[in-house]
């Protein structure tokens, strides 16, 4: 059993007054999801929740505004992903991994290779950041996750990102707008 | 003056030399079934302007042009289109999975936006790969409406 709950607030950048909150409870059954306990799964899933912490790794690095430490968690993302064992997926995850995978693979290598453009970095961390909470959500994670939002980035289209902590601390803008963002979402972990 | 005479030969025949090493030539087959346009519908003039500014380094078949034959010039360009193949190919958009082809046209839309490509150095020498104000903005709005309806349906 999964049990996201899903936490929505509504503020606005740069606005600290009149937020108002709403939450709403989702409760998913993922009983589709293996429950053997396995060596080579344990394998797999620590590969999974490696990968999930080079990310953070790299959004840290991003907030910092530090383009040669986002590069080099980005290749240690690449390498990792490598790793994990595609037949310890369930059918359902390993569609959505199949999908994922080529494109994960091809941010990180591209941030890894710009540690000197972190702009360049930021547009692909935007894309990778999209791949990666699918792959969360898909996967499922071992450690509470923040979906936070920050409406400014991509011409205020806006941009999403994985956060560990509750607090902001916006990657695509780093110390020049820091605090820009919202949480969104809170991703329990399962088990 | 001897010695600067005798570098100078020898750049000659340095120079004469590498003339014999020609990089092997990036001409495949004509179409393939996994070709962008085979695989989505592209607009006749969205097509024909990748064709002119994009295709020679983004896809299977070169329009090679002379000074291709001189060396080194003709190695600065394969290697131009051995990296503009890896990241995009035209020719080969259709196996691409959904994700990544989502992603690649948001990187079309974007290097467009900044100019960083056509290359400038291929601009230089191809007149026709110069885009209009116009192109671009045919370019950059095809590219988007793709990517977005290419999200919904995901």
């Amino acid at each position: 059993m999964l049990f996201i709950a899903v936490t929505m607030i509504f503020t606005s950048c740069g606005n600290n007054s009149g937020s108002s909150n709403e939450s709403i409870t989702k409760t998913n059954d993922s009983s589709s999801q293996s429950k053997n306990s396995n060596i080579s799964e344990t394998k797999s899933s620590t590969a999974i929740s490696d990968v999930v912490s080079h990310y953070l790794h790299l959004k840290n690095a991003l907030t910092n505004d530090n383009g040669n430490d986002a590069a080099s968690a980005a290749k240690e993302l690449g390498s990792t992903l490598t790793k994990v064992d595609e037949s310890t997926l369930t059918p359902e995850q390993k569609k959505v991994y199949d999908d994922l995978k080529d494109d994960i693979k091809e941010h990180a290598e591209h941030i890894g290779a710009n540690g000197s453009n972190i702009e360049h970095q930021r547009e692909h961390f935007d894309l990778l950041s999209k791949d990666m909470i699918d792959f969360v959500k898909a996967t499922g994670s071992s450690t509470t996750l923040y979906r936070d939002f920050c409406p400014m980035y991509n011409n205020k289209k806006g941009a999403y990102w994985l956060s560990e902590t509750k607090e902001i601390k916006n990657p695509y803008y780093g110390s020049e707008m820091l605090k820009c963002g919202v949480v969104k979402e809170e991703i329990k972990p399962k088990g | 003056m001897r010695l600067i005479k005798k570098i100078m030969l020898g750049l000659l025949i340095i120079l004469i030399l590498i003339q014999f090493i020609q990089p092997i030539r990036n001409n495949g087959s004509m179409i393939s079934s996994t070709d962008l346009t085979k695989t989505m519908h592209v607009p006749e003039n969205v097509q024909s302007i990748l064709k002119i500014a994009c295709y020679d380094c983004h896809s299977n078949n070169t329009n090679y042009p002379w000074y291709s034959r001189v060396q080194p010039f003709g190695w600065l360009l394969a290697k131009h289109i051995r990296n503009g193949k890896t990241e995009i190919n035209f020719n080969e958009f259709g196996s691409y999975s959904l994700r990544r082809q989502i992603s690649k046209l948001s990187g079309i839309a974007k290097s467009i936006e900044k100019e960083t490509m056509p290359l400038s150095s291929y601009k230089l020498l191809h007149k026709n790969a110069r885009l209009s104000e116009e192109d671009k903005t045919l370019l950059i709005g095809w590219a988007t409406r793709t990517k977005d309806s290419l999200s919904m349906n995901h």
